[in-house]
């Protein structure tokens, strides 16, 4: 490193850096992260080109090169499907469905963007800065965005979207709840927004990125119902025309702070079933599918006018079993038991052909660099299962309803569990319900506090989950005591508290001591088996240039192009 | 003539308000909580009741019954319960007209065949045209419809790439290019049809070819032709007619699968989207305007039947 690279790090570390900024270099110096993850964790803290060039021209790195941006060719409407449609209104802060997200996303934006390798780009925050315990964030807005109504986005339609995003029906509540409150977010200056949290959290810009796919960010005065009929997002595409359940309009917004998007629009025709959605791709009717499922997609795999656009990430299943009811259940024993009778490798490459990641029964995926990966993985071990049966007084086994929804491969998963748990005598009915009636019903009040929705309330079911770029609102949400979507009604405040000080935790090596125990108490305890994490799938034919897919689902074509 | 149509209209209209009745009560059995649909998980249980009695949905049903028939007979078949913001007629309107553009190429394309080829099977009785056409109908009839909706998507829209894998043509479409992309439904839908209507027109062809007034015909010194038009077909296809006009109802609120599968936003989809969404304003509008559909149908085809058949009408008018 040169002399002049040295003393603008040292002017960066002792005048710009705060104490997580510091650490973060400190991490790399150290030699405790290599180069890749050095570059994840500077973009969650916010750390600017020049600060990252700096630190690793400090370890001999050649300083950054950024890749020279493909040429595209301009023009054209690109056909897109999506599945299934959206339920509802466009409304963003009600977004819980996956056709929704998706027909929102195309217009939207967020103050930041989670990409595939779980870095984060500034979107519509240029930068973000925490204070030293991270409990504190201070978000610089980008200057001269438009709205496509007008108006210029200044800290007041950020702070008026957060407002609505913690208000009382809000979905985001789901990431915030526990994080951040209302009262917390503060304009400071008119570019400039600062974010109070409830409690310390290191990865709270993720929050803030496409993974809270409600987060789009809308004009101060936004009016509920207003979404389909004005087009007032920030985006490369506006939304002209939306018929619900038949499809959407998207022309390009030439006023987007980005420039001009390749795509002249996008057309959005909503499918409901996915052997039409096929047959559509195949046949040449549209361009590219939102999400694609490799059990009912099979047509799509291998053939060469097709391209698959894979995303691996942390969508997966959880198959929770209520802790608090008197049946076997309840034995910690037999809930161990039961997740010891799956033969995870046997499964992925079932219902995935692989392309997914074994699960140990934690929402520690293994795409999360804070997974600790010395926790021993769970494997199928059935005379282990018969003995903790048998010590849980159950030798002979019992009977159980498992419940569960008919969305993507989950029946079969629940056929496969059927039969696994028969080798330890349980004999399991299966009730597969629609979608609908699974998610039926109240979520909160009723004598468990869940309500009466079928998802958090029976035995023991299976639900799907989709992505997040940390595993937070999972481990909140789904396992914390009196979390909102805490299926299995557990409560350990041992985890409790492990989990505050993970979210609280800045390094890297803090994070996966604290990951390592709460995976160790989950694997003891097994309120949820988490079988595996999928790939997101998506297909397009051979003309879509410059598209990746989200793990979540978001579809951003502003770079995408026909050739 | 006109008292044996008023008696008809008459009927229809009890019907209706039967029908009426009977969907306002069953969209009342689906369970869930509209209020709660609509808020969603995370609303509290007064913001839910709120809602609820802003709809009015908490009140007795014979109140909400009498509501919902007093706003229907003003032409407001209020606001979708599932999409809020939009209107029950704004969604429905398109989707049957939809529906409607499909069930006619379908009728156009499967009853003229059926009828010739039931009206050739008669003909020529019990040899290999009878055969082909009898059993090939009959085994087309017993392939479920996504079956046979299914393999012509694959051979004539991915294989060949002839026609359109979806139904719903671009916005701005031609005429003809509208019936391109219908094409493959509704050939679909005549693969379903083709066997039962030729089949009863076979039957009555054949029946007719044995009555007594065609001997007579005959032996009156008149030309087959003659024969055919004057005697046979008539007395023949009375019952193809009340067949077709009871299919109505099917080609027009039936179709879900078809739709489905050729991805065709039509009154079907709707309609079963609405009853899995618990969207009971939808729901009850979208099944009372199939029901008008159905018995407009039926009162179409029992006029021509009288038409046809002097007997019914003088019958039915005493």
């Amino acid at each position: 490193m040169d002399r002049e690279t040295r003393r603008q790090l040292d002017e960066y570390r002792r005048t710009e850096a705060g104490p997580v900024e510091n650490n973060l270099i400190d991490e790399l110096l150290a030699g405790e992260l290599d180069r890749r993850e050095f570059f994840r964790r500077a973009s969650i803290f916010g750390l600017s080109a020049s600060a990252i060039g700096g630190a690793l021209a400090a370890l001999g790195d050649a300083p950054l090169a950024f890749a020279a941006p493909v040429a595209h060719k301009a023009g054209g409407r690109l056909r897109l499907a999506i599945i299934p449609p959206p339920v509802k209104s466009l409304d963003p802060e009600t977004y819980l469905d996956q056709g929704g997200l998706e027909t929102g996303g195309v217009a939207g934006e967020f103050l930041t963007r989670a990409t595939q390798s779980l870095t984060l780009l500034p979107e519509l925050a240029l930068s973000w800065k925490p204070n030293a315990d991270a409990s504190s964030w201070t978000f610089k807005l980008r200057p001269n965005v438009k709205f496509q109504n007008g108006g210029t986005m200044s800290a007041d339609d950020v702070v008026a979207t957060y407002n609505r995003l913690l208000g009382p029906n809000s979905a985001a509540l789901s990431a915030f709840k526990g994080v951040l409150s209302a009262s917390g977010v503060q304009k400071i200056d008119s570019l400039t927004v600062q974010f109070n949290l409830d409690t310390p959290t290191a990865s709270f810009p993720y929050l803030t990125s496409s993974t809270t796919y409600q987060g789009i960010i809308l004009p101060a005065n936004y009016a509920d119902g207003t979404f389909q009929t004005t087009p007032q997002t920030t985006g490369a595409f506006k939304l002209d025309s939306y018929t619900p359940g038949v499809g959407a309009k998207y022309d390009r917004f030439t006023g987007w702070w980005g420039g001009s998007a390749p795509l002249d629009g996008v057309d959005v025709t909503y499918y409901t079933d996915d052997a039409a959605t096929t047959a559509a791709l195949l046949g040449g009717s549209i361009d590219l599918i939102g999400q694609i499922q490799f059990a009912t997609g099979r047509p799509l795999f291998g053939n060469p006018n097709v391209q698959i656009f894979a995303a691996r990430g942390a969508t997966h299943r959880e198959v929770p079993m209520r802790v608090d009811l008197h049946n076997p259940l309840h034995d910690y024993r037999v809930r161990q038991a039961i997740a010891l009778t799956l033969d995870r490798p046997a499964i992925i490459k079932t219902l995935f052909d692989n392309r997914a990641d074994i699960g140990n029964d934690s929402p520690f995926a293994p795409v999360y660099p804070s997974t600790n990966k010395s926790v021993p993985q769970r494997k199928k071990n059935i005379a282990l299962a018969k003995q903790l049966m048998k010590e849980a007084g159950y030798a002979h086994g019992f009977s159980i309803t498992l419940t569960t929804e008919q969305t993507g491969e989950i029946p079969q998963l629940a056929q496969i569990i059927q039969r696994s748990v028969k080798a330890i005598g349980i004999n399991m009915k299966l009730v597969i319900l629609t979608s609908t009636a699974y998610f039926a019903g109240t979520q909160s009040g009723g004598p468990g506090g869940l309500g009466n929705t079928p998802w958090l309330n029976t035995p023991m079911n299976i639900t799907d989950w989709g992505h997040r770029a940390v595993p937070n609102v999972i481990l909140n949400s789904a396992l914390e005591t009196g979390g909102v979507w805490n299926a299995a009604h557990y409560a350990n405040k041992k985890y409790d508290a492990l989990v505050k000080s993970y979210e609280a935790a800045i390094a890297l090596k803090d994070q996966q001591k604290y990951s390592g125990q709460i995976e160790t108490i989950l694997l003891h305890d097994t309120p949820v088996i988490f079988p595996y994490f999928y790939n997101y799938l998506a297909a397009g034919s051979t003309h879509v240039k410059g598209y990746q897919a989200d793990a979540l689902g978001e579809i951003y074509l502003s770079k995408t192009s026909l050739a | 003539m006109g008292r044996f149509l008023l008696k008809r209209l008459g009927l229809a209209l009890i019907t209706l308000v039967l029908l009426s009745m009977i969907v306002f009560s069953l969209a009342q059995l689906l369970p869930g909580n509209v209020g709660r649909n609509i808020l969603g998980p995370f609303a509290s249980q007064q913001q839910v009741d709120q809602t609820n009695h802003e709809l009015g949905v908490d009140r007795p049903i014979v109140v909400q019954y009498g509501r919902w028939v007093s706003h229907l007979l003003h032409g407001n078949l209020g606001n979708s319960l599932e999409y809020q913001g939009s209107s029950v007629a704004g969604l429905l309107g398109p989707s049957l007209v939809n529906s409607l553009k499909l069930a006619a190429l379908a009728f156009l394309i499967c009853v003229p065949l059926s009828i010739l080829g039931g009206i050739a099977a008669a003909l020529r009785q019990g040899r290999v045209t009878d055969r082909s056409i009898t059993i090939g109908g009959l085994s087309l009839t017993a392939v479920p419809e996504f079956v046979t909706a299914i393999v012509l998507i694959v051979i004539f829209g991915v294989v060949f790439k002839l026609l359109p894998t979806t139904a719903q043509a671009p916005p701005g479409s031609s005429f003809l290019v509208q019936i391109k992309y219908l094409l493959l439904p509704a050939l679909a839908l005549t693969a379903v049809l083709f066997g039962y209507i030729a089949r009863i027109a076979r039957a009555g062809v054949i029946e007719a070819l044995d009555a007594d007034y065609t001997r007579t015909a005959y032996l009156k010194g008149l030309d087959t032709r003659t024969v055919m038009f004057r005697h046979v077909l008539r007395n023949a296809l009375l019952p193809t007619i009340a067949v077709v006009a009871t299919q109505t109802g099917y080609l027009i609120g039936g179709l879900v699968v078809i739709e489905k599968l050729f991805n065709y936003p039509g009154i079907g989809q709707r309609i079963y989207i609405a009853a899995q969404n618990k969207d009971f304003t939808m729901l009850e509008s979208g099944v009372l305007v199939i029901g008008i559909v159905y018995l407009v149908a039926t009162l179409v085809a029992d006029t021509l039947y009288s038409l046809l058949n002097p007997r019914i009408r003088y019958g039915a008018a005493e």
